[in-house]
């Protein structure tokens, strides 16, 4: 079999179907071997903790993840690329399952352009969406885990949908996925808005991301920025997130996220003018 | 008859007496001069050694009682912020430091800070008290003298007798000679006393009463109770034997100097 | 679900806990008073740990179930003990505790409870003003009996959400203005993204002059 058919050999016969393990039942087979939680010494711990989010603003989607991969209380890797480059107009983001995300999403990109060569245009966000959903609710109840975020700008402008293993499937302005979401969002809300100009939709990433890693012990490492214009996507950048914390982004620091920097000097003791301390 | 009414701690004299306990103020009464003075920035405690003598090994009193300074006779660091001074019964009052120095450490297992003053006072009272009314035991016969900071009241000064009543002082003495030594901290004393006042009170008033005419580390110690600024936390010091004669030669009242003055 | 806030700022701080008593499925009360008023300058928030305690819907009937433990009416207890004792404290020796010595000493409650066959599960916020340093003091207790003094605190799933929010926006030395006005953020948070979040809270304030109520 030629190199480019091995992982999607599917393609060949022409039906998509998936190889699954050759036992009587793969899902119950799948599960005994990965559920960490009812039993702490499996084989196979898979991926779970991340922090991703997107939001869609005037000047496109801005796409903002951490680089942490945790297996149960192992961090497996710190330099995780959690933003999938579809295609150069689509980004999906990754959480949950690593390998379900990674080789999903590079299929779903095979067939992005198949499309393109059948139709003689880009899929737009909205199908390409469509077709990861119907896709993973065709395997739903044999173990896939994932919850994405399929990014991208076509001819109805800038478009984000969430895609999950579930097979949710859900258009909107903001998403945050994963362990750390929770605390991106409580950041990521206060200062949204549709008409941030570009920079500060990058900074309100960053300062997610940098909350989630902050907050959340199985996402931190580095934060990578991506953002997506008219003319596809573009990578911001890659940023330590314990330099955030200190430094900030820029090169000059003195400008760190954290808490403890931010606050430095100041003090909730009141003293009384005329109280003295003998 | 009198056996009938003294013999247990427990029962009143038809007077409405308990002779036990007076017996053991009594005792107290013999036993070396302990004072204590309060001042606006601090607490001093000076004592009568004594337990002296040629033949007593003191080399362990060179670096001072336990650790603490002094020599363990007459002063103790209860906890960091109170300096006890004992007049009395030395074993009873061991015990009694060794009770009120875990009364202190359990308060701040509980609470995270240093016991109040007036409750580690309260406490040892409460003890003191239960052995003059519960049968067949002998009450302590010790009275306390208590050095402290507390952030409620600052400097405080206590008093404990043996009947297990205490009281705040500004300035007061227990043991020998102790009726000399408070007429003269009445006329000597004053409200605003800088530390350093205090401890020249002390030193006058010791020098006084003791029954030896000149003062010397043999014979006495000193502590002081003050608060540290920078550390933020009272700073208790039991002056170490050559402390002592440095304190005295400071104030002019060495025995030394006395000395030298005569030669 | 449960969920409290606590922040400081120059000279207060602000506790803030909903008010809903729910068993089960079924919110009992919209209008629970949950932050106790320990002394002049000391407020209490407490709350039940989530889970457990919602998810029984039979109540055992004999009063050794150690499922007892995990009712809500263990967090009334425990503020009433609490309460009490601290109280004592104040009569006996006529000076309240220090505020950092009733969370020392609630935190050894909790610990030595923990450690008995019905252990209280209650997470505690203790918000004082300390009137020797005048310094406001926040500590956050959780039911397994850590104590940590904090800048700002939550408790329940509203945390998830407000501990970013705070770390964001939260000052030390800000008004009580500013700071209410953080308080709104978090609670506005907590109502836009959790699920079945509470809709009232109330909101009391400590500083030099003692403790009050506000309305936001």
């Amino acid at each position: 079999m030629w190199g480019s058919q091995a992982g999607f050999g599917s393609l060949v016969k022409g039906v998509p179907s998936f190889v699954i393990p050759s036992v009587p039942d793969p899902a119950a087979f799948l599960r005994l071997h990965t559920d960490d939680h009812a039993d702490p010494s499996c084989k196979i711990k898979i991926q779970h903790g991340t922090t991703t989010l997107a939001f869609r603003y005037q000047g496109g989607v801005i796409v903002a993840v951490d680089s942490r991969a945790t297996a149960g209380s192992y961090v497996a890797s710190g330099t995780v690329k959690k933003v999938i480059e579809i295609n150069p107009y689509l980004l999906g983001t990754m959480a949950g399952g690593a390998a379900d995300c990674q080789y999903w999403e590079t299929y779903l990109g095979v067939h992005c352009r198949l499309h393109e060569l059948r139709n003689r245009e880009r899929i737009s966000v909205s199908a390409a969406s469509k077709y990861l959903s119907n896709l993973v609710y065709s395997y739903k109840g044999m173990g896939l885990s994932m919850g994405t975020m399929i990014c991208g700008w076509d001819k109805t402008g800038p478009a984000l949908f969430y895609v999950d293993s579930d097979g949710t499937r859900l258009k909107g302005n903001i998403f945050s996925v994963g362990s750390g979401s929770t605390f991106a969002y409580g950041v990521l809300d206060q200062e949204y808005r549709w008409d941030l100009p570009d920079e500060e939709a990058q900074e309100l990433a960053r300062r997610s991301i940098y909350a989630a890693g902050h907050r959340d012990a199985f996402s931190g490492n580095t934060c990578n920025l991506y953002q997506v214009k008219e003319d596809g996507w573009q990578f911001i950048g890659n940023y330590d997130i314990t330099k955030l914390h200190y430094d900030g982004p820029g090169e000059a620091p003195g400008n760190g996220y954290g808490y403890d920097i931010r606050v430095e000097g100041q003090t909730s003791t009141d003293l009384p003018a005329t109280a003295g301390q003998a | 008859m009198a056996r009938r009414y003294d013999s247990r701690t427990t029962i009143f004299s038809p007077e409405g007496r308990l002779y036990q306990i007076e017996y053991a103020m009594e005792a107290i009464s013999h036993a070396g001069t302990v004072l204590g003075v309060l001042a606006k920035d601090g607490v001093v405690l000076a004592a009568e050694k004594r337990v002296t003598g040629k033949l007593l090994d003191l080399s362990s009193a060179k670096e001072g009682g336990g650790g603490y300074g002094g020599s363990g006779e007459k002063m103790f660091l209860i906890n960091s912020n109170v300096i006890g001074g004992v007049a009395g019964i030395t074993s009873d009052a061991n015990s009694l430091v060794n009770y009120a120095r875990s009364v202190a450490q359990r308060y701040l297992l509980q609470y995270n800070q240093d016991i109040p003053v007036e409750q580690l006072a309260q406490r040892l009272c409460d003890m003191k008290q239960g052995y003059t009314q519960y049968g067949g035991l002998r009450p302590f016969g010790v009275s306390i003298l208590y050095a402290g900071y507390d952030p409620h009241y600052r400097f405080q000064l206590y008093h404990s007798d043996p009947s297990g009543n205490y009281s705040g002082w500004k300035a007061t003495c227990i043991g020998a000679n102790n009726g000399t030594a408070q007429s003269l901290l009445k006329q000597e004393y004053k409200d605003d006393m800088s530390i350093d006042d205090a401890i020249k009170l002390v030193l006058k008033v010791m020098s006084r009463t003791m029954d030896s005419t000149t003062l010397g580390s043999e014979k006495l110690e000193i502590a002081v109770l003050t608060y540290d600024e920078a550390a933020k936390k009272p700073k208790a010091k039991i002056y170490k034997p050559i402390e002592i004669d440095g304190l005295l030669l400071m104030h002019e009242m060495s025995k030394k100097i006395e000395e030298a003055m005569k030669a | 679900m449960e969920t409290s806030f606590a922040l400081t700022g120059k000279g207060y701080v602000i506790v803030a806990a909903d008010t809903t008593a729910a068993r089960s499925i079924v919110k009992m009360k919209d209008d629970q008073d949950k932050i106790k008023e320990l002394g002049s300058h000391l407020l209490m928030a407490y709350s039940g740990e989530p889970g457990p305690s919602n998810a029984y819907i039979i109540m055992p009937t004999q009063p050794t179930d150690p499922l007892l433990s995990f009712y809500s009416g263990d967090t009334i207890q425990f503020a009433e003990y609490v309460e009490r004792n601290i109280r004592l404290y104040q009569i006996r020796h006529l000076y309240p505790l220090r505020p950092s010595a009733a969370a020392s000493w609630i935190r050894r409650s909790l610990a030595v409870s923990l450690r008995s066959r019905n252990a209280f599960t209650v997470n505690l916020l203790i918000g004082g003003y300390d009137l020797a340093d005048h310094k406001p003091t926040l500590y956050w207790i959780d039911y397994l009996g850590t104590v940590v003094e904090v800048p700002f605190a939550a408790h329940g799933y509203g945390s998830y959400f407000a501990l970013s929010l705070l770390d964001r926006y939260h000052n030390p030395d800000a008004t009580l203005e500013e700071g209410l006005a953080t308080l709104k953020r978090c609670i506005n948070e907590v109502s836009k993204r959790l699920v079945v979040s509470p809709d009232r809270y109330k909101v009391k304030v400590v500083d030099k002059d003692g403790v009050r109520e506000v309305e936001l």
